[in-house]
């Protein structure tokens, strides 16, 4: 399982001091897709970042047991003006894999076909993220963060990926950050709603859901 | 959670250590390997590029100073002594050209967490570090082919002064990869104000002695100059400085790097929101 223990985050901005994150204790536990809702600026992309140990937070700390992926969203960590070939051989050089595995899986697995030797700048948004998930899944993590980038690409392929991580839930799992309800309801087993710096963590997709659409309206209000 | 324990988690052990130097030893690695290929990997002539720059300055320098005397800078021929100023110098401006936009133009990479700034400003000196020895080298069999004896009188000074500048230049870079995400005109900045007033006021082009003494105090200020100075002494029969100090040349290269680091250290954090 995941724990976030006191997690405090603040950045300072023109404007003063913002609170992203005030204070956050979470359980994710081993096995579940986790969905994190919140409405767009609410710092959702933080929160995953940290959780990914990309960015410390100010205060806490977050106690895991497994491997964490970096956060898969349309860029995160790739470098544009080199190949997937390229891209992937150096994730398993610095995750320490074989690097010969890793190339060959997210070859087969992304099915981008002669792109696969192409600077990764000539890629669609969908063709990216095909990429980003396939060496992902090449890595073999505990629990997968996922930033938004499961809506793009073609309805087939996304249902590759949602059956590939399917195919793993027993070992792994899967934390999507999301503002729309539907991806969430979707792919997602439970759901934590982050707003005004807090994370409220529901056992029951419904009622999270139902909470969201509260938080929705009082925005729209 | 009951099975963490605060004061077991924050003591460090021994394979801690060992497992996090691995990490980092691989990281580096890769990212060396990374960045050879997105310098070079697009254009044949990058390396040719490499090589290229330092003969055409060279031959650039040596026309114009042999169209304006006819000795010999303290007795060393003319094409050896420039090379064995201009290419030493690389050490210092290219490794701190190099190391500026490190953080900047890797910032993606940040969503791994292995990988830090530190990393990624290490890995980029020690490619141009490499990058530079091999084109000394290269140059150097070159000019000896070219029918120049080339007879190193102290080899190892030769490269302590090599060294001494790569530690200038790193320390200069690590200050400013820092400072940079946070003043992005930096590099505008330390071209104007550093990168070529130092090619002109370290002697590449002369020796010390050379200079009117009420001139050559003031330049005597830059360890680049002593640094120079000292290189040529080691690496000429013909020739001893009675200017270069290796005290002096230390004592900035250390104090340099620790600058360096220390500015990191201190900046690093706000280096990375700030992208």
């Amino acid at each position: 399982m995941i724990e976030l223990i006191n997690i405090n985050k603040r950045y300072r901005t023109s404007a003063g001091t913002k609170v992203v994150l005030n204070n956050v204790n979470a359980t994710f536990p081993k096995g579940k897709s986790v969905g994190i809702l919140g409405l767009n600026g609410s710092g959702k992309s933080t929160l995953i970042r940290i959780i990914g140990d990309a960015e410390p937070p100010n205060s806490g700390r977050v106690v895991s047991q497994g491997k964490i992926s970096w956060p898969l969203g349309y860029t995160g960590g790739f470098q544009s003006n080199l190949t997937a070939r390229e891209n992937a051989r150096f994730v398993a050089r610095i995750y320490g894999a074989n690097t010969q595995y890793i190339e060959e899986f997210t070859r087969e697995f992304a099915e981008l076909g002669e792109y696969f030797d192409v600077p990764l700048r000539a890629y669609s948004a969908g063709m990216r993220s095909r990429f980003a998930f396939s060496v992902s899944l090449a890595c073999n993590f505990d629990y997968y963060l996922v930033d938004e980038a499961l809506e793009t690409g073609d309805a087939r392929y996304r249902e590759k990926f949602r059956l590939a991580f399917q195919e793993r839930s027993a070992s792994a799992s899967v934390i999507l950050v999301s503002h729309n309800e539907q991806t969430i309801r979707r792919n997602c087993d439970m759901a934590a709603i982050l707003h005004d710096g807090n994370l409220d963590v529901y056992d029951d997709l419904k009622e999270a859901l139902k909470f969201y659409s509260y938080l929705q309206t009082r925005k729209a209000a | 959670m009951a099975n963490i324990d605060v004061s077991s988690s924050r003591k460090i052990h021994a394979s801690d250590v060992l497992e996090a130097l691995s990490t980092q030893v691989r990281v580096i690695h890769a990212l060396i390997l990374r960045e050879t290929k997105t310098r070079y990997g697009q254009h044949k002539l990058g390396f040719l590029w490499a090589i290229l720059e330092p003969i055409i300055m060279v031959a650039l320098f040596v026309a114009i100073f042999a169209g304006m005397r006819n000795d010999s800078p303290g007795g060393m021929p003319l094409v050896p002594f420039m090379l064995i100023g201009i290419v030493p110098f690389a050490f210092f401006r290219d490794v701190m050209n190099q190391l500026q936009g490190a953080i900047v133009s890797n910032k993606t990479l940040f969503a791994f967490p292995q990988v830090t700034t530190f990393d990624v400003i290490l890995a980029r000196g020690l490619l141009e570090i490499l990058i530079t020895f091999g084109v000394f080298g290269f140059l150097l069999s070159m000019i000896h082919l070219a029918g120049y004896s080339i007879n190193v009188q102290r080899p190892l000074e030769v490269l302590a002064g090599c060294g001494l500048l790569a530690m200038l230049g790193l320390g200069a870079g690590f200050t400013f990869a820092s400072i940079s995400p946070i003043l992005p005109s930096l590099r505008q900045i330390t071209s104007a104000f550093l990168g070529r007033p130092l090619f002109l006021a370290s002697g590449l082009f002369f020796t010390a002695d050379s200079i009117p003494s009420e001139i050559r105090q003031y330049l005597l200020y830059n360890p680049i100059m002593h640094i120079l100075e000292l290189i040529r002494g080691a690496f000429f029969f013909e020739f001893e400085t009675s200017h270069g100090s290796w005290h002096y040349a230390i004592a900035w290269s250390v104090g340099a790097l620790a600058t360096g680091l220390i500015t990191h250290q201190a900046l690093r954090k706000k280096a990375i929101v700030g992208l």
